[in-house]
């Protein structure tokens, strides 16, 4: 690892997505916009329509300080925060795409400097040249889209990358084409909330409730695209990975959750406030439309990229910038050995370099709560296992409990001992039965549940109920304390030991005095 | 065509390629570097000149109110231009400049942000009315925030320059808060940076001046004392590389540097006659001159394992289907803002 490891203070995908987020909602205006400004300015020029016209010039001025300004300079923060949250990553994707991107470039050139001259051109220029410099705007943006969408994609699906390495391979992965087009439905729907949110500047009128209907109508128009390509996007993501996203990675299932009832959200809203309602249209209910098609946009955004986790690569590189298939040499030669920053604290660079890019450990997507009231040995076993972790399945009745994906651990069995030591000084080592004032079974369901439960239920394919049936307390703690296949030990605390073992017990004796 | 990896591995991929030959994307590299020098030292080079030049009313003045209007056109062209040198710098030399960007990492997140703030308030002045108080004020801000940007450049590449520093000031300060603390290393060259782009500037505040004998004058001014300053602290800076100076004045890089002295000397004549195509294209010339001794002078400085062409040995896969679609994107864009720009200044129709 050549990089150093940036310990900010906040989670990296708040962070990423605090500017990536935005950034997105801006750049498709900046491509739905062009399109927008020059169907309307011919429109409004066939017509005879000043009113609209002077609303065209306008919105030209709002869409050249929004895009040429803060659209552009997003768009280069996004370049330098994943450079510093994934440098690896980074380094990846520019060197297999580097060419790409350079002709990426082309057409942003070309599009700052269009959108220039198209908002000062208004009176400067013949009304033809003035929409032939729009509708190179127009095509320059939408070309940038298509490029970069191909990068994008890559980064959820690789497809036949992963065994040529062929940039078109990369380039022209299984979610590309559905992606271009549901992200054109996306520009297009922007450019029609940023025009109602500029309309909504006027004063009562007929002209202002014909560009509310107008632009409604637009706006419906691209969600209508979107909406019908979603379909297409999501059949075109490979069954393994959509099925992981959906039902064992819990940020990304509720990042789709809440974009699928969005989309119903803002499909109603703009049909009750924008067309039914379009006499009353004022700031308040475009600013509504706004924060609702950020939301929903960023809920899309915000499943995309953790529906790749435990990947930045799916299947080629870990989050954390690893490379799949380094396992072996980077345990054997332990993981330290490949970073060249270090900081004289062992424990915190295993940290950072293994788990800091996804988890905080008492922040966002915490590790605290899977680690409070155990012990360094139950830390260091779950490390080393943490990639044969598999889903339970309702242990207890009511609560479901999700298993995320996560990269082996890539370091020696000291390093995971080095870094369980300073995780537990990080969380409540109380043991379980002091923290939570339990005894008896309670204490041992909620010992099950905290040491046991990821991984086990009790009941059902995965169950340990008949794998353990007849086992004596001595085979019991015996098997216990070395496990097989990667499982922690028995460990820590001796009360809480023996409430696990008389709660499994327990399951036996029940069903004897039921019998 | 683009061929498949031959350094497959057992099942995946190397991606540490390079997709075309490195002197390719080293000219690539300088060439777009040198154009975002040229835009980004219009820009600030003319912001000092506006603020500090000796012109009687100055916010009344022509030139001065055509620069205003001029500035946000050169800030979008020092952005965008500026996108493709530091996507090639990854490849040049992406290692140590990633790196040392993580070590400031908040000071070099906020470069968007900060320049950001400053284009909108060359925005707001190219907006203002004529003798609205406040431009005086946003042009300072937005001056402000030019520095800003260019002093944590000047501090992350010379830091990327070091390798030894990033990992005594990572292992001190991971949290990403940290500039070179080795001042010497960069901030002779941030002022000759600076001093530079002033001279620079100069010239176009010459050229939109040059029937304005308070502003031409102002711009001789500023560029020959630019010119004098950029020169002493080139020097300061040269005798900042310690054991590297030898070395360096070994390599190409004092060629380069001579050439760049001596067009910087030439263009001074042209500009003080009013030949201005001839002083244009010395500048340009010298321009490209010092991003070229400034590349010969890290790869004097920086260590041979991270020396741009050491990692790519047998590792060079080119792309060449998709270079020759850059190539033509490229040339169609070319075509396209020559027609946009002759279009825009030949087409007057909206105006009658």
């Amino acid at each position: 690892m050549p990089y150093p490891f940036w310990d900010v203070m906040v989670g990296y995908g708040p962070l990423m997505a605090a500017i990536a987020v935005i950034h997105v909602f801006v750049s498709h205006f900046a491509i739905g916009g062009g399109l927008y400004l020059v169907v309307a300015e011919r429109s409004a020029r066939k017509a005879g329509d000043e009113g609209r016209l002077l609303f065209v010039k306008k919105l030209s001025k709002f869409f050249v300080l929004t895009t040429v300004v803060f659209g552009a300079l997003t768009g280069v923060m996004i370049w330098f925060i994943i450079g510093l949250l994934n440098p690896k990553g980074t380094e990846a994707l520019i060197h297999n795409f580097v060419w790409a991107w350079a002709t990426e470039w082309t057409f942003f050139f070309v599009e700052i400097l269009a959108a220039i001259l198209y908002f000062y051109g208004w009176k400067r220029m013949s009304a033809k040249n003035h929409m032939r410099i729009g509708w190179i705007y127009f095509w320059a943006a939408w070309a940038s889209l298509v490029v970069i969408v191909g990068i994008i994609t890559f980064m959820l699906t690789p497809g036949k990358w992963l065994e040529t390495g062929n940039f078109w391979d990369g380039f022209l992965n299984p979610t590309y084409a559905s992606s271009v087009f549901f992200r054109t439905g996306v520009c297009i729907l922007m450019a029609g909330l940023f025009a109602l949110l500029v309309a909504a500047r006027y004063e009562a009128g007929d002209l202002k409730t014909r560009l509310v209907r107008g632009n409604t109508l637009w706006a419906l128009a691209g969600l209508l695209i979107a909406g019908a390509c979603w379909f297409w996007y999501k059949a075109s993501i490979p069954d393994a990975t959509w099925l992981t996203a959906k039902h064992q990675l819990s940020i990304a299932a509720s990042a789709l959750e809440r974009f699928q009832w969005a989309t119903y959200l803002l499909f109603a809203l703009l049909a009750v406030l924008g067309l039914l309602l379009a006499r009353m249209w004022n700031t308040v209910f475009a600013i509504l439309l706004m924060v609702v098609g950020l939301y929903w946009f960023g809920s899309y955004e915000w499943f995309r990229e953790s529906a790749r986790k435990p990947y930045v690569i799916p299947g080629y590189m870990y989050a954390n910038g690893m490379r799949v298939g380094d396992e072996a040499a980077w345990r054997r030669d332990g993981l330290l050995s490949h970073v060249d920053f270090r900081t004289g604290d062992d424990g915190a660079d295993l940290w950072r370099y293994s788990c800091r890019t996804c988890h905080q450990v008492d922040g966002y997507n915490p590790v605290k709560q899977a680690f409070d009231h155990t012990d360094p040995g139950f830390i260091a076993g779950s490390i080393l296992g943490i990639h044969k972790m598999k889903r339970a399945l309702d242990p207890f009745p009511g609560s479901e409990k999700i298993r995320k994906p996560m990269p082996p651990f890539m370091g020696s069995e000291e390093e995971a001992k080095i870094l369980a030591e300073w995780l537990w000084e990080r969380v409540d080592q109380r043991p379980m039965h002091e923290a939570a004032g339990l005894s008896g079974p309670e204490l041992g369901a909620a010992v099950y549940e905290l040491r046991c439960a990821r991984c086990h239920a009790i009941d059902g394919p995965d169950g340990l109920r008949d794998p353990l049936e007849g086992e004596s307390e001595e085979d019991l703690r015996e098997f216990l304390s070395d496990p097989a296949d990667g499982m922690p030990a028995l460990s820590g605390d001796e009360r809480d030991q023996q409430a696990l073992l008389d709660f499994i017990l327990g399951w036996y004796e029940s069903e004897k005095g039921g019998e | 065509m683009t061929t498949t990896c031959p350094t497959l591995l057992a099942a995946l991929p190397d991606y540490d390629i390079l997709p075309g030959p490195l002197w390719l994307i080293v000219t690539l590299h300088l060439l777009t570097l040198t154009l975002h020098f040229v835009a980004m030292n219009f820009m600030l080079g003319g912001i000092v000149i506006v603020l500090f030049g000796r012109i009687e009313n100055r916010w009344q003045n022509p030139v001065v109110r055509r620069y205003l209007k001029l500035f946000p056109s050169l800030m979008a062209a020092t952005v965008s231009i500026g996108v493709a040198p530091l996507l090639f710098a990854q490849l040049t030399y992406g290692g140590p400049v990633y790196a040392a960007s993580i070590v400031s990492a908040w000071l070099w997140l906020l470069i968007p942000l900060v320049a950001m703030i400053g284009y909108y308030f060359l925005y707001g002045s190219a907006f203002a009315k004529e003798g609205n108080p406040r431009v005086k004020v946003w042009v300072s801000v937005a001056l402000l925030c030019l520095l800003y940007v260019s002093l944590v450049y000047s501090s992350v590449f010379s830091m990327a320059e070091r390798p030894e520093v990033q990992k005594a000031v990572y292992e001190g300060n991971p949290s990403g808060f940290a500039l070179n603390p080795n001042v010497g290393d960069w901030i002779w060259r941030w002022l000759h940076m600076v001093t530079g782009a002033v001279t620079v500037g100069a010239f176009l505040v010459g050229v939109l001046g040059r029937n304005d004998e308070q502003v031409f004058k102002a711009a001789k001014r500023f560029m020959l004392g630019g010119l004098i300053l950029a020169s002493v602290t080139g020097v300061l800076y040269l005798l900042t590389l310690g054991d590297h100076l030898k070395p360096f004045m070994k390599s190409s890089g004092i060629w380069t540097m001579t050439v760049g002295i001596v067009l910087s000397l030439g263009m001074l004549h042209f500009f003080f006659k009013k030949k201005f195509w001839g002083a244009g294209a010395m500048i340009f010339v010298s321009l490209g001159a010092m991003v070229l001794t400034r590349h010969a002078l890290r790869l004097v400085v920086l260590p041979e394992a991270q020396n741009p062409s050491t990692p790519y040995e047998g590792k060079v896969v080119p792309q060449w289907d998709v270079f020759g679609i850059f190539l033509a994107c490229f040339l169609v864009a070319l075509y396209l803002v020559y027609w946009m720009l002759k279009t825009y200044f030949t087409d007057h129709e909206g105006e009658t």
